[in-house]
């Protein structure tokens, strides 16, 4: 037998030409990084982008409940086109490093079919660049940087929760006009603080007040008591505190102990009910914003508050908040969306979500909601302040006074709207899971 | 006249959180001194003593039926000193179970040592994530200790300054047992050299099992008094660790009252700062530890080492 010898030349005229058709195939002009065929009956894989230690882990195991009752109910129903859903999760560790890495990870190696779940704003950024390189859809559940759907827009990503913005527009001129002008920011030294605050600067500059001191406040803060001998020295009308996380439960229980939950008034942004549930009542001073309370007495809310309860019996929170709203609300969107483009295709499912309406029936809330041109969900903003003690004591779920509901289009963030430059379609790259 | 006025709120304030991190560091450097081990598991064992401190203060346990409700109906204050004796006392246990897992690392390569401790943090903290969640909890205080007070025309938290007064009679109590007792002079030697004790008859494999169980005593304790300012979810140990292991170098390692003097420091650093520059607030431990470290290696207090003499 007559033996085949391979000159050096032809060895690596070959290797070139291999190599050349690999990069072709994965990397070519065609952008699709990944594709399978999506009538198999190979499931729908979620990758839960979220936090389980650092500031964000109490939220974010919220978070990932909300991600699992919508599934658990489409897994129900026979799946999405006929595809199971599964999901997994990597701890993202509220850091914006890790979540990047966590992202990366997920997409190449475990070749999620999309991502969902985000607290810190931060963390939501560093996910959803990694997520755009490759073009996987990305639902930022929880994040509410006024940058996540403003500057740091992506075509890829659909922001769920409401921002700094849209509760500062809520709070910011009735507390000016029923309260005093003269404001105090206390904001947490990170991306969401800073851009929440630099919101509600300029809605009071905007309504007549005035700004007459910002305190950064360090994110793992654990002594707040500076900041509160500082703030009785300066003496504002109110304290507008953008402080998240455990900073948040901190602040309030120290706030509390001082006796300064009354005077001056406190207007807390948003609050995120795995922040403030089990506290007690003392701890909830001030008014804020919330986009969903589990006590709101409209169609539907019961039901899912039961249905809350049936599937996490054992957890200590006995009613569902905010968070866990929002990774449900998102999940169960995400899906239908995925119905009814009848295909995974990010493209496909991008158009589909794009524009959607949904009824306040469907939502739980008080007013229809609708994605905005910049992928934030627009949605009711509830003020809210804490119960009537009495109420309380006879149930300690029951910590929240919803005062006011305040439609989407009245607290649309502009801002955000006009500075977000989202890629095109054809900027990004098609996936399909 | 008026800069003075206004600093001095944010002196008390520092001064007060000063002694609260230096009771933090206390067992950290007692472990550091006598075992030349660095217990990062110190943290964990600062959460769990203020999470038993909970159980026994508010025991929210169906099966303890009518013991239970009459527990309960006991005043708060005799659950709130039961729990500062009995929490340490079981948190001490757990350290000494942890110093009989570390002996067969001992003279080995640090590293050894300081992995066990870290797995043990890790161990420790998601058995409290899973036995009471990752929520956050809330550790009852007397009513008396709640609440503000009013000195110098400005708001001050009753608690916090409870918490500082308990600190300094902490600080007395270890003194006083490390210098005035034939336990505290053993201890003392062995921090200086442990063969030589060895060599004088005295059961040093006891002697460590003493000292880590004292040491986690401590961090416990610690746990029960910072737990009603930090808050108490399972990571809180995380916040504790940093600052004490900082203050230890800063202080000099194996240093009694160097540990008391950098940890008021400090607190000095973070309170003052927090007032005025208030970004730079957790940053200025840092800054001082390089301004301490760059002048003077071994800390403060710390001893020279043979390669100084």
């Amino acid at each position: 037998m007559k033996e085949k010898k391979i000159s050096r030349r032809q060895f690596f005229k070959r290797a070139g030409l291999a190599a050349a058709g690999t990069g072709a195939v994965f990397y070519g002009p065609w952008k699709y990084n990944r594709v399978y065929a999506s009538k198999t009956d190979k499931p729908i894989l979620i990758g839960m982008t979220s936090d389980a230690s650092g500031q964000f882990a109490n939220s974010g195991a919220s978070d990932r409940r909300g991600m699992m009752m919508a599934i658990d109910e489409f897994n129900k129903k026979g799946g999405v086109l006929g595809r199971k859903i599964d999901y997994m999760h990597i701890d993202t560790e509220s850091n914006p490093a890790t979540g990047s890495r966590v992202t990366e990870r997920m997409i190449t190696r475990n070749e999620v079919t999309f991502l969902i779940g985000a607290l810190s704003s931060g963390v939501a950024n560093a996910i959803s660049q990694v997520a755009q390189k490759y073009g996987v859809v990305y639902m930022n559940s929880n994040s509410s940087s006024p940058t996540e759907s403003g500057e740091n827009c992506h075509r890829v990503k659909f922001v769920w929760d409401g921002n700094g913005t849209n509760f500062a527009k809520a709070a910011v001129k009735n507390a000016i006009e029923k309260v005093g002008n003269q404001w105090l920011l206390l904001t947490n030294d990170y991306v969401w603080g800073h851009n929440t605050s630099k919101s509600t600067r300029k809605l009071v500059n905007a309504f007549g007040g005035t700004i007459v001191d910002e305190l950064l406040v360090p994110q793992g803060t654990r002594d707040f008591t500076s900041y509160l001998l500082k703030i009785q020295q300066i003496k504002p009308d109110v304290v507008a505190a953008a402080v998240a996380g455990d900073d948040s439960k901190v602040m309030r229980q120290q706030v509390a102990q001082m006796g300064m939950g009354k005077k001056p008034a406190w207007i807390n942004n948003q609050q995120d009910w795995p922040d403030v549930y089990g506290l007690p009542i003392d701890n909830l001073f001030g008014v804020f914003g919330t986009t969903w309370y589990y006590d709101l007495d409209l169609p539907g809310v019961k039901e899912f508050v039961q249905r809350y309860r049936q599937m996490y019996p054992d957890t200590t929170m006995k009613a569902p908040g905010n968070v866990y709203y929002n990774g449900y609300m998102c999940t169960k969107e995400l899906l239908s969306a995925v119905e009814r483009a009848g295909t995974t295709n990010n493209l496909k499912v991008i158009k589909q979500l794009e524009g959607i309406k949904v009824s306040a029936r469907d939502r739980m809330q008080h007013h229809d909601a609708y994605m905005g041109a910049n992928h934030q969900m627009q949605q009711t903003v509830y003020l809210a302040t804490a119960n009537d003690e009495a109420l309380w004591e006879k149930d300690k779920n029951a910590m929240f006074k919803i005062l006011s509901n305040v439609a989407p289009s009245d607290v649309e963030d502009t801002d955000a709207m006009a500075v977000c430059k989202m890629e095109s379609y054809a900027e990004t790259p098609t996936y399909e899971g | 006249m008026d800069f003075i006025i206004g600093l001095l709120p944010f002196i008390v304030n520092g001064l007060s959180l000063g002694l609260l991190f230096a009771l933090i560091a206390l067992g950290f450097m007692l472990i550091i001194g006598v075992m030349e081990l660095i217990n990062l598991a110190h943290g964990s064992l600062f959460a769990l003593g203020a999470y038993l401190a909970m159980v026994v203060i508010s025991p929210h346990v169906p099966w303890l039926g009518a013991f239970g409700s009459w527990y309960l109906g006991l005043p708060i204050v005799l659950r709130y000193v039961l729990a500062i004796v009995l929490a340490p006392a079981l948190v001490a246990v757990v350290g000494m179970v942890l110093e009989v897992c570390l002996r067969p690392t001992y003279g080995k390569d640090p590293l050894y040592g300081l992995l066990l401790t870290f797995g043990a943090a890790m161990v420790l903290e998601e058995s409290i994530r899973v036995v009471w969640g990752s929520a956050e909890q809330m550790l009852q205080v007397p009513p008396v200790l709640v609440g503000p007070f009013l000195f110098g025309g400005m708001i001050y938290s009753k608690y916090q300054f409870f918490a500082s007064a308990f600190a300094i009679f902490i600080i007395v109590l270890v003194w006083l047992f490390l210098e005035r007792t034939p336990y505290g002079a053993i201890i003392k030697a062995g921090a200086h050299d442990s063969e030589m004790v060895r060599a004088l008859g005295i059961n040093l494999t006891r002697l460590r099992l003493f000292v880590f169980g004292f040491g986690t005593a401590l961090a416990a304790i610690a746990g029960i008094i910072m737990s009603p300012i930090w808050g108490l979810r399972p990571h809180v140990g995380v916040d504790a660790v940093i600052p004490a292991f900082l203050i230890i170098t800063l202080g000099g390692v194996g240093s009694f009252w160097g540990a008391v003097v950098a940890g008021v420091l400090v607190g000095l650093a973070v309170g003052i700062t927090a007032g005025f520059a208030s970004e730079w607030s957790l940053l200025s431990m840092y800054l001082l530890l390089i301004a301490v470290v760059t002048i003077r290696a071994r800390g403060l207090f710390g001893k020279k080492s043979i390669l100084e003499a």
